[in-house]
């Protein structure tokens, strides 16, 4: 594909691959669902081409991840809105974690998540990392204020009681 | 202040059973408030030791203890520190003793009598799911 006057060979397992052990910044509007995270689409197309951000919109950037099956869609300002968006976003392939996307409740925006520390405000997982330690600096780097951070917990016996022996 | 049971997804599919968690948010790291689990047959207050140095607690020279939580032996340091909860409309900041612990492989802290329910009325409503803390006067 041709992104700002340069032309790419992107194939959407090449862009999943790009992305990992790469934090998701936050979602101000728009975003792509990979590897069972919202990523703002500028941020992606930038990574995975080199080019400034300066250089394409975030509808181009949008457009191009869509083209390679991600699903997409806008931040919820209401319901609704969000719900239509992202059933109109892009061909339905390349499965996600079982999020589709568009998460309507906080266990299912925390699924993806299992087994990882978690920052969430409502029902929006900010951040989701390996150690608190890279949540709280991601929270710091963004200027954002979490409601809660907690590790997902990966079996109902792992909070079954903690009651000291 | 009311805190719906936390509900998470089983890792099989489905939910687990939602639980009462309060977020409480340690002096130094107010943008991250931990999700600790309400545990009243906890005596202390804990949470993992990774917090403290994000937090800026210094834990050198401060008393320590071993003991099990929930069969797994850890060791505690003790440090007084500044706690808030908030439900987003009030909030209530209190001085409390607060044990960082590693190993701690638990998804929550622990919210025990020392350090948190003596300083709350907590009503808990496992049935309608939530449960409500008052500051003690």
């Amino acid at each position: 594909m041709t992104v700002s006057g340069h032309r790419y060979e992107l194939d959407s397992r090449g862009v999943q691959s790009a992305l990992e052990g790469v934090l998701p910044e936050p979602i101000h509007e728009h975003f792509v669902v990979i590897n069972g995270r919202r990523w703002p689409p500028k941020q992606v197309l930038a990574l995975v081409t080199g080019l400034d951000r300066a250089d394409f919109t975030t509808h181009q950037a949008r457009r191009a991840l869509t083209r390679l099956g991600f699903p997409a869609a806008r931040a919820a300002r209401s319901r609704s809105h969000h719900m239509r968006a992202a059933q109109a976003a892009g061909p339905a392939a390349s499965p996600v974690g079982g999020t589709g996307g568009t998460p309507r409740t906080l266990v299912e925006a925390l699924r993806p998540f299992i087994g990882l520390w978690v920052a969430v405000r409502g029902d929006e997982v900010l951040v989701a990392a390996s150690s608190p330690k890279e949540v709280v600096a991601w929270l710091a780097q963004h200027g954002q204020r979490a409601q809660s951070m907690f590790r997902v917990p990966d079996s109902d016996q792992a909070i079954t009681g903690a009651a000291p022996q | 202040m009311r805190f719906p049971f936390r509900e998470l997804p089983a890792a099989g599919g489905g939910e687990l059973t939602p639980r009462p968690v309060v977020d409480i948010a340690l002096e130094g790291l107010l943008a991250a408030p931990m999700g600790c689990l309400l545990d009243s047959g906890a005596l202390r207050t804990r949470m993992s030791a990774e917090l403290a140095p994000l937090a800026g607690i210094e834990l050198d020279g401060a008393p320590t203890e071993e003991f099990f939580v929930a069969g797994l032996k850890t060791g505690g340091t003790l440090a007084r520190v500044n706690l808030t909860v908030t439900d987003g409309a009030e909030e209530f900041s209190w001085d409390a003793p607060v044990w960082f612990c590693d190993p701690w492989p638990h998804p929550f802290g622990l919210a025990g009598l020392e350090g948190f329910l003596h300083h709350f009325i907590v009503t808990i409503r496992a049935y309608d799911g939530y449960l409500d803390i008052e500051p003690q006067p």
